[in-house]
């Protein structure tokens, strides 16, 4: 039926892919095949519709972004798309475990490095990929935070390759961004299309606020009982101040920008109209480099002078956690498996994609061979640089490669080269749906005794035909993302 | 609540009043002069320059008072600081600064607003959109008033936006009733009491939408005793002068709960001026009407002034 129906005519199969809607045969996956039944009900007029009436609703709530275009600033929309994407109970309980198997696994790697550093004393992980990291702040060697937590809230970005198995493309440890869409995306569809949910009986993504202030109530500073927790932005003009405010809002706390709070005998206060008043937690959605000008950038007029003395001396606890930056990064990614199982002593549950150092010599063997197949990527660099893509080489750019490799080889890595899955979404262009790759973002929580995965997360959508890059910055938009309950 | 939001949610009150007195006034003023009893009335110059002195004050010599420069620098130019798109756009400003306390209703109402203003066409606006426009805004304001009444708790936050408001009300009502003041003394004539029988009074009311309610009130032909009296010391009528003082009054004591507050404070001149109004009778105002603006203007900017110093300083 999928081959007469106008919508999904222009859907074009590749299985080069995996695709989350059809089977190899071309089937409508059963999970989603009510819902395919539903759209299918509709016309390319009403999709044209809906479209348009969810793109305004975005615009005149103020959920945007700014663009800078001849130094004219223009408001846009992150595209939403109005397709969602099902996660059945099972796959969701191997997501949900593996991420914070992850989270718990790089919470405890970064105590270590900043305190006994055995990992590296006992050889699985080397000292230069910690210390050659501009994230990697000296100043938290030996600081203890308030409830032993760096990663309070952790975005893991997951993909599906060709092989229908998920694999975890980077741990963000820093300031993740992105929760609020979750939460917007559920909203919008329900006002285009709320005889859908009829049909599904998916999770809430609603509790995100209500978790993340009851996360931070648990790493209070010691002798507070009811911790003031406000949220810290860089202000108005960020791009992602949408998501400060409405995080402040949901949880019912201020939202404070730099220079509300001061400093006073290492305690941190905001300027109320009824004068100063503490603050006990903060989440700040500033950088490192940005919190306190006197310990870091002296230039920083987003941050507090003294905040950083005062979480030393334990008198606010920050979050996530001040120099949590080096764990995240692309070299220590590779040693996932190790620190996992370190740590924890357990299998990782999630894929790590999997990575060839090129300074092991049976490994550099198969990279070498097999450089049309696989990403390589130089181990020191930042933003993509130096990245050479197999399958995009000509014959004498592959000798090329090789040959800088041998040079070198300790200073290269290479990964097979992953696909992301496809999921049906509407184009305007065509005023059809179409396939498009998508990732995941999902978001944990790690507190004092306290865990929580939201059962949802970000789709992220390449909206231009072939690209595999989800980024907003180049044209991604996203998906509503339904965590279905379990039956029983 | 946060000293720098406070203040955020002052200005958004007296930016979104500010805009709507502004466009009330643009589009009566102009209306009622098109077929106003005398020629000084209907005459162009004359309303253009009562338009610009209402929004800027006092009118420079070389300004080019044409209907497209007056009604453009008044509603749409970036570049002039009191038109009504810079209001709103500040008003905005302010409501994003202070976006995790207000309501998503009524920030969705304000941002609307903002992009409604930001993309109404200025050519069109100059030649044919001033009422369409000018309504528009009064429109909008309104349903603003009624989401901050209606959706906000009626607590510190609805308190300072009201704060905002109602001094806004009343340094416009106090600017609309000088620049329509001036307005009568250059326009005598027709009648036979010149000044106070003037058409002026009459366009004045109804610049603060009084005009009803003022006719109810007296059952007679606006004068410019009965005017002013309406205006300035009725506390029935919801735009006067004493009308926007007790509201100011009410607002600042939810803030300051403290019965007997300092003299140096804004509570404390508040009340003063509060009291004053209330033995206040209009002969004494009718006789110095400028002494009268002047002194209420500067009363008005020193409350704002004492309000910013106690409640919205940061360090």
């Amino acid at each position: 039926m999928s081959e007469t129906n106008s919508i999904f005519s222009s859907y074009e199969k590749d299985s080069k892919f995996y695709d989350e809607i059809f089977d190899e045969d071309g089937n409508v996956k059963k999970v989603y095949q009510t819902l395919f039944d539903l759209y299918s009900g509709h016309s390319s007029q009403d999709y044209a519709r809906l479209n348009d009436k969810a793109k305004a609703s975005f615009f005149n709530q103020g959920i945007t972004f700014q663009v800078y275009n001849d130094n004219e600033a223009k408001e846009k929309i992150f595209p939403f798309d109005l397709f969602p994407r099902i996660i059945d109970p099972k796959e969701w309980e191997h997501i949900e475990r593996g991420v914070l198997q992850r989270s718990k696994a790089l919470n405890h790697f970064i105590w270590d490095i900043y305190h006994d550093k055995k990992i590296i004393k006992q050889g699985i992980v080397p000292l230069d990929l910690i210390t050659s990291s501009a994230n990697y702040l000296h100043q938290m060697i030996g600081v203890d935070p308030p409830g032993g937590i760096y990663n309070h809230i952790s975005g893991t970005d997951l993909i599906k390759h060709s092989d229908g198995k998920y694999y975890v493309l980077e741990d963000n440890i820093r300031c993740p961004s992105g929760v609020s869409y979750v939460i917007c995306n559920r909203t919008a569809l329900k006002r285009a299309l709320f005889g859908v949910f009829n049909h599904y009986n998916a999770h809430t993504v609603t509790d995100y606020a209500q978790n993340l202030l009851e996360m931070m109530e648990t790493v209070k500073p010691r002798g507070v009982d009811e911790p003031n927790c406000v949220v810290i932005t860089p202000g108005v003009y960020n791009s992602a101040y949408y998501e400060h405010s409405y995080l402040a809002k949901a949880m019912g706390v201020e939202l404070v920008e730099g220079r509300d709070l001061f400093v006073e005998n290492d305690f941190v206060y905001m300027q109320t109209i009824k004068g100063p008043e503490r603050v006990d937690v903060i989440y700040r959605r500033i950088d490192d480099a940005f919190l306190d000008p006197l310990e870091f950038r002296p230039d920083s007029a987003l941050g507090v002078p003294g905040l950083f003395s005062a979480y030393k001396k334990g008198n606010v606890c920050l979050v996530n956690a001040p120099g949590t930056g080096f764990a995240d990064d692309k070299a220590v990614y590779t040693y996932m498996p190790e620190i996992i199982k370190y740590y924890l002593n357990e299998e990782p549950i999630l894929n790590n994609v999997h990575t060839y150092h090129c300074s092991r010599p049976d490994e550099l063997k198969y990279v070498l061979e097999n450089v049309d197949k696989l990403v390589i990527k130089p181990v020191d660099e930042a933003g993509g640089y130096g990245i050479s893509i197999g399958n995009k080489l000509t014959k004498e750019e592959i000798e090329k490669v090789k040959k800088t490799i041998q040079a070198s080889p300790r200073k290269y890595i290479a990964q097979p080269i992953m696909s992301l899955s496809v999921h049906a979404t509407y184009i305007e262009e065509s005023e059809s749906f179409e396939s498009r790759h998508v990732d995941l973002r999902t978001f944990c929580l790690l507190g004092a005794n306290k865990e929580f995965v939201l059962k949802g997360g970000l789709t992220r959508v390449a909206l231009r035909k072939g690209n595999l890059i989800v980024n907003s910055s180049q044209g991604g938009g996203s998906k509503d993302t339904w965590v279905l309950k379990s039956k029983s | 609540m946060l000293a720098r939001v406070a203040n955020n949610l002052f200005w958004m009150g007296r930016y979104i009043e500010r805009s709507e007195h502004l466009a009330r006034y643009l589009n009566v003023n102009y209306f009622s002069s098109l077929d106003a009893p005398n020629d000084k009335s209907q005459s162009r110059k004359h309303v253009l320059h009562s338009l610009l002195f209402m929004a800027n004050g006092p009118v420079d010599k070389d300004y080019e008072l044409t209907e497209e420069n007056v009604f453009y620098d008044i509603g749409l130019n970036p570049e002039t600081p009191y038109s009504i798109i810079n209001a709103v756009k500040y008003a905005r400003e302010n409501a994003n600064g202070a976006r995790d306390l207000i309501s998503t209703e009524l920030y969705e109402s304000l941002n609307k607003f903002y992009h409604f203003v930001l993309r109404y066409d200025s050519d069109f606006f100059v030649k044919k959109g001033l009422y369409d426009f000018t309504t528009q805004v009064t429109e909008a304001t309104a349903v603003l008033r009624g989401k901050i009444r209606g959706t906000l708790l009626h607590d510190e936050v609805y308190a300072i936006i009201m704060l905002g408001v109602n001094i806004e009300r009343a340094t416009q009502v106090v600017r609309i009733i000088q620049a329509k003041y001036y307005d009568a003394l250059n326009a005598q004539g027709g009648y036979e009491d010149k000044f106070s029988k003037s058409y002026e009074w009459t366009t004045l009311l109804k610049c603060i939408e009084s005009y009803d309610m003022m006719r109810r009130h007296y059952r007679k032909t606006p004068t410019s005793i009965t005017t002013l009296e309406f205006l300035i010391l009725n506390d029935d009528c919801p735009r006067s002068v004493m009308n926007s003082l007790v509201q100011v009054k009410k607002h600042i004591e939810q803030l300051n709960l403290d019965k007997n507050p300092q003299k140096d404070s804004a509570a404390f001149l508040i009340g003063k001026t509060h009291a004053e109004y209330c033995y206040k009778t209009v002969d004494t105002i009718e006789g110095n009407i400028e002494s009268f603006i002047e002194d209420i203007q500067n009363t008005l900017f020193e409350i704002a002034k004492k309000i910013e110093k106690e409640y919205f300083q940061i360090r």
